[in-house]
């Protein structure tokens, strides 16, 4: 077969990408596990572990402009260039929202002002759709690419209603506003995740089809 | 599998072809080189033919002003229709078509005369006034972008020319005989990168005036540079489509497959 140093490379993207998908699901984990269980070393240690997968998307960029530049990759290898590029800028955002996450454990002080049962259910759900994206690039799934987006919608119910529930609750207590503050700020920070999980999909689905589409 | 790609892949909304090709065939003695190739050429277009080497694209090239009928052995069936006249029908004047399809060669092959003969030979057979020629021959070289850098030295010989200046001048005695379509037979494979350029930006020039067909080994050219791709493989037309979808998406596995090199 011709071109195998290429097709290698295209390879390693791919896997580069799903290593990149795994440590980023590990961190938005455990960040969770911290925010929730209000543990500031485990969001320490998360917090640390930015670095090493700002480096691996790094390189994942530099190797995908060596493909463009040095290969001009065509058809579905351009699609999977293009869409692994948008993919890595989704995984790096989902980090950062991680990170932000795992700093709320240091500033709130004297426990959360209720259970986090919505909440959890929230990330949960956006953990799933990390899951079952990743899983869709990998196996270019079209039809769990669009199941996956489509959970969306109950992440943006449960935020709607612990929104509601916490304004209701700062109205009534007004000592609780600073803590209320960064659960509001948590369920944005898991929203956007699963918003990225959404635009993962769309990526899926322009690498399997060539078709641009909203799942958003 | 003819049929089956033909339908997924025949560009849409061609709302008249300026060559029309009917189940095309040809053969070398007993080998056949076309297989049944149905294709529409827009006007005003440039088409790029793609595949490996000896698939038949520029055979299939050649049938178009009937280059073919100078082989030996050489048998064609089926119908080419040039602005509605079938040029293979029993009273087409080949000398006449030649001049309507005229045709660019891999090597550059100026005339061993000066720039300025090689451009009014054709004219001049043509029966052009010799008060004219100037004209003509001035308004070849600009359409070949080729008069700055020879309108001082027009009776040089042609044979001193740069390779990419002699394929310029070739296009320019081409397009001075006033055709409608241009053939491009790996125009630019024995030119440097700069002239090579040059060439693909006429080319995209001259689609104002000219429909073009380009047979090209060069995918990254045919994607620069055509609006319609078409590929072969073995004598057979796999895919024809928009040059976008051929090089984003295309709809067969052996075009993907020769495209990103997985052969070929």
């Amino acid at each position: 077969m011709a071109r195998e140093r290429y097709l290698s490379q295209l390879d390693l993207l791919k896997e580069s990408v799903l290593s990149l998908g795994e440590m980023v699901e590990r961190v938005f984990g455990d960040s969770m596990v911290a925010v929730v269980d209000l543990d500031v070393k485990l969001a320490q240690r998360t917090i640390v572990s930015e670095a090493e997968i700002n480096k691996l998307e790094e390189g994942i960029e530099i190797s995908i402009f060596d493909l463009l530049a040095l290969q001009q990759p065509m058809a579905s290898d351009l699609r999977l260039v293009v869409s692994s590029l948008k993919i890595a800028a989704d995984l790096k955002r989902i980090v950062g929202l991680s990170i932000n996450i795992s700093k709320i454990p240091g500033k709130i002080e004297g426990g959360h002002i209720k259970p986090l049962v919505d909440t959890k259910k929230m990330s949960d759900i956006a953990a799933y759709m990390l899951e079952d994206s990743l899983k869709a690039f990998k196996n270019q799934d079209v039809e769990l690419a669009r199941a996956t987006a489509a959970r969306d919608n109950e992440v943006d119910k449960l935020f709607y209603a612990v929104w509601v529930e916490l304004i209701e609750m700062m109205a009534k207590d007004t000592s609780i506003i600073s803590r209320a503050t960064y659960l509001l700020f948590l369920i944005r920070y898991i929203e956007r995740i699963a918003d990225h999980c959404c635009n993962i999909c769309e990526s899926v689905v322009y690498l399997a089809t060539a078709e641009r589409t909203k799942l958003n | 599998m003819i049929e089956t790609a033909l339908n997924l892949a025949q560009p849409q909304n061609i709302a008249k072809p300026h060559i029309e090709i009917e189940n095309l065939n040809l053969w070398y003695g007993e080998k056949q080189a076309l297989k049944n190739i149905s294709m529409q050429i827009p006007k005003n277009s440039v088409t790029a033919l793609i595949g490996p080497s000896g698939c038949g694209k520029s055979t299939f090239i050649r049938c178009l002003n009937r280059m073919n009928d100078l082989i030996k052995n050489c048998r064609i069936e089926g119908k080419v229709f040039i602005e509605d006249e079938n040029i293979y029908g029993a009273d087409v004047d080949v000398v006449e078509l030649r001049k309507e399809v005229g045709m660019v060669f891999q090597k550059p092959n100026p005339f061993p005369m000066s720039i300025y003969d090689n451009i009014a030979y054709g004219p001049r057979i043509h029966g052009v006034n010799k008060k004219d020629l100037d004209s003509v021959v001035e308004g070849a070289l600009r359409s070949a972008a080729l008069w700055d850098e020879t309108s001082d030295r027009l009776k040089s010989p042609a044979l001193s020319l740069s390779g990419g200046q002699q394929q310029r001048l070739c296009i320019a005695r081409t397009l001075a005989v006033k055709p409608k379509i241009i053939l491009l037979d790996e125009p630019c494979s024995a030119l440097d990168p700069i002239s090579t350029s040059r060439i693909e930006e006429l080319i995209m020039n001259l689609k104002k005036d000219y429909t073009l067909v380009i047979v090209t080994h060069n995918m990254q050219q045919a994607a620069r540079i055509s609006d319609y791709t078409g590929f072969f493989l073995m004598g057979e037309l796999i895919e024809f489509g928009e040059t976008r979808q051929i090089f984003h998406n295309p709809q067969e596995k052996s075009t993907e497959d020769y495209i990103t090199g997985r052969f070929g």
